[in-house]
């Protein structure tokens, strides 16, 4: 057999073990959800129902499911981008926060003609999300410091000028931590407002085509550039890409730095989208939520977005369950941990792993090295 | 001195009321700074610790309410400190899963979980509380309570601040005292030559976590049963990050997390004092814990890598 079908055969066998992994995992999680939901006393099968119908049943799920991704979509390619070269940037969550108050800013600050205006609070966005990534790489770096205790850090202190910000300087409202709404000249349309038989009573938006832009540029970019190499070697093995003449320096750090403005966009988006003003804690956990689902897709860039997108959904179904059932929507958050759960948990799989056709030749054993600090 | 700044000191921070605030803002700080102690001398960087606390505080309400004893509420959350820091240790080293990815996933889960039950159990959404909780009751120190000042400082507090004091010292004991934590700190420190030496890696890391559960959820305690006998939604506010932040600040020893903790619990009071007399918002002062620990990681590593450099230099300088 030659080298190059080998390799081919390895991959298939690698992604064929993976999305067995996958469908196990959902299963099984399911499993629990529906114990769940009997001692809740709803009938599963029924909840599942409304789970799906919530998430693409009619026009109107399809398109709040829309709305609920595209944050998701952003935060997932920003962690997609960190934990393929190395890093692990935790810090999206604030990121985010941070790239959608200064969007918001630039939003009611300035008057604009629109085509200057919104791509300003976009970059403004992305700048400062990657801003909000610095110190943390370059501690990283230079200090050698871990990025995971430093990210974690700058979320905290992003939380609390995001708060002094809307309290103090930015507030508009005596009632309400709130700023001035966003100029409609920096506003990304929201589908309705384009057409009102185009998801009505959602706030789903064009931003959506943003979050797909940035995918395929991402995909270009690790695919076809240096940088993208770059990234890709380092996070694979940083002594041999160091050895192969690749900056590590220059490599972490710019990973680092996308990571933060990819996520800051996401903010940006999300305000001039759907709020169209910053109310002080309208939300939390896109970052969290959207780690989680480049874990899900493999940390591969269309394996996230897709992730990003059944998340999405999958919120928007549990909203319809709650609506309907009155069963709590954070059970779709119960749902995701566990399907983490049992999908990061190789140990446990280890019987898959001896079925001949799903084994892949070559795979890592980690040892007690990895879980070093 | 000059009797403007006597009265600012005396008014900001050296009054009975700021004293007290100080000891009871840190006690939960302290157990979230000892979780991540126990775990970190073991060489594991454990972030779950807020999810910990979550679940604490929740089964803290919960076993209070349902078996009427503040005692039962304690034990309810001990328990549960204990199961889901086992769960986290067997997925994590056991099942080889992602340390950070564990933990991010139960600190989402216990979000999660816990604004569920809240709803599912007590039919209440935010917040759930009933007269039928039963606090921690304060406990008077007998001698002390009659001694002027410092009674007011060191009497009246719930069984936790006590038993926190106390952890401190049992902890410093455990470190460096008894054979167990020889071996939890041979691991924490070289795995590889700890294995060597005989010494089981594994269960020593799994304990440690277990350990981390217990602290963590004794935070969660504090924060239910301990003032206001309540459960709110996410009331673990952070704490979870902020041990991290002080244990990283105390570098790893417990005498240093309790000092980080009074100051951060210091630091938080005065905040709040200044927020209520309108002289400064009280987020620059909750930003500093972790301001200051990124500046601590810096000085330290900064610090190490001179020593380190100068070392080297000597060692040349002697060839």
């Amino acid at each position: 057999m030659s080298n190059a079908s080998r390799a081919l055969q390895r991959q298939l066998g690698s992604a064929l073990r993976r999305s067995l992994s996958i469908v196990l995992s959902i299963a099984a999680s399911m499993v629990v959800g529906s114990l769940i939901m009997l001692w809740y006393k709803q009938n599963p099968l029924e909840i599942y129902g409304l789970l799906l119908k919530g998430a693409v049943g009619t026009q109107r799920s399809v398109f709040i499911s829309l709305q609920r991704a595209t944050p998701l979509i952003f935060t997932a390619i920003a962690s997609t981008i960190a934990l393929r070269a190395g890093v692990f940037n935790i810090g999206t969550e604030g990121q985010f926060f941070i790239g959608a108050i200064m969007g918001t800013y630039v939003g009611y600050a300035f008057k604009l003609p629109m085509v200057i205006h919104l791509p300003l609070a976009l970059l403004v966005g992305f700048l400062s999300g990657a801003a909000w990534a610095f110190v943390p790489a370059i501690m990283r770096q230079k200090l050698k410091v871990s990025e995971i205790i430093t990210t974690i850090m700058t979320n905290y202190i992003a939380t609390f000028l995001i708060s002094y910000l809307t309290n103090y300087p930015m507030r508009a409202s005596p009632v309400t931590d709130q700023t001035p709404p966003v100029e409609p000249t920096a506003r990304l349309a929201q589908f309705v407002e384009l057409n009102k038989n185009l998801g009505r009573a959602t706030q789903a938006h064009v931003g959506i085509f943003v979050a797909l832009a940035i995918v395929v540029l991402v995909y270009f970019v690790f695919k076809r550039t240096r940088l993208g190499y770059e990234w890709r070697m380092v996070g694979t093995s940083s002594s041999f890409s160091e050895f192969g003449g690749i900056k590590l320096d220059r490599a972490f750090i710019s990973a680092m730095l996308v990571s933060g403005g990819i996520a800051g966009l996401g903010g940006a988006v999300e305000i001039l989208g759907v709020w169209r003003t910053y109310k002080n804690l309208f939300a939390s956990g896109f970052g969290f939520r959207g780690l989680l689902a480049a874990l899900l897709g493999g940390q591969t860039v269309i394996g996230s977005t897709v992730a990003a997108l059944f998340y999405g959904s999958m919120e928007a179904g549990a909203l319809g369950v709650d609506w309907a059932a009155g069963v709590p929507r954070q059970l779709i958050d119960i749902l995701v941990g566990l399907v983490i759960f049992f999908m990061a948990a190789e140990g446990m799989w280890a019987f898959v792993q001896r079925i001949k056709w799903v084994r892949a030749p070559g795979t890592e054993r980690r040892t007690t090295k990895d879980l070093e600090v | 001195m000059d009797p403007q700044l006597v009265d600012i000191l005396q008014r900001y921070l050296f009054n009975v009321a700021n004293l007290q605030g100080m000891l009871r803002l840190a006690t939960p700080v302290v157990l979230a700074g000892l979780c991540a102690l126990i775990s970190s001398r073991a060489g594991i960087l454990n972030i779950a610790g807020e999810g910990f606390i979550l679940f604490g505080a929740w089964f803290a309400v919960a076993g209070s309410y349902f078996l009427h004893s503040a005692a039962a509420g304690v034990l309810a959350a001990i328990l549960s400190g204990l199961v889901v820091g086992g769960i986290f240790a067997l997925f994590s080293l056991k099942f080889r899963a992602h340390i950070i990815i564990m933990g991010i996933a139960i600190n989402i889960f216990a979000n999660a979980a816990t604004i569920f039950l809240t709803r599912a159990v007590f039919k209440q959404a935010g917040a759930f509380s009933d007269p039928s909780i039963q606090g921690l009751d304060p406990i008077h120190l007998p001698i002390i309570r009659n001694i002027p000042v410092v009674g007011d400082v060191l009497s009246g507090y719930s069984v936790i601040v006590y038993l926190t004091w106390i952890l401190i010292v049992a902890t410093t004991i455990f470190l460096y005292r008894t054979p167990w934590g020889l071996h939890l700190r041979a691991v924490g420190e070289n795995p590889q030559a700890a294995e060597t030496l005989g010494i089981n890696v594994q269960r020593i890391r799994f304990a440690a976590v277990m350990a981390s559960g217990f602290f963590a959820s004794l935070a969660g305690v504090y924060l239910s049963l301990g003032h206001l006998k309540m459960y709110t939604d996410q009331m673990a506010a952070g704490r979870g990050f902020i041990g991290m932040a002080v244990n990283t600040f105390g570098r790893g020893e417990p005498i240093g997390v309790f000092l980080a903790s009074l100051l951060f619990g210091l630091v938080d009071t005065i905040g709040w004092r200044l927020q209520g007399e309108r002289i400064m918002p009280v987020y620059f002062v909750s930003m500093l814990p972790y301001v200051a620990t990124l500046l601590a990681l810096t000085v330290f590593t900064l610090r190490q890598q001179q020593a380190r450099k100068q070392a080297a230099a000597a060692n040349t300088k002697e060839e």
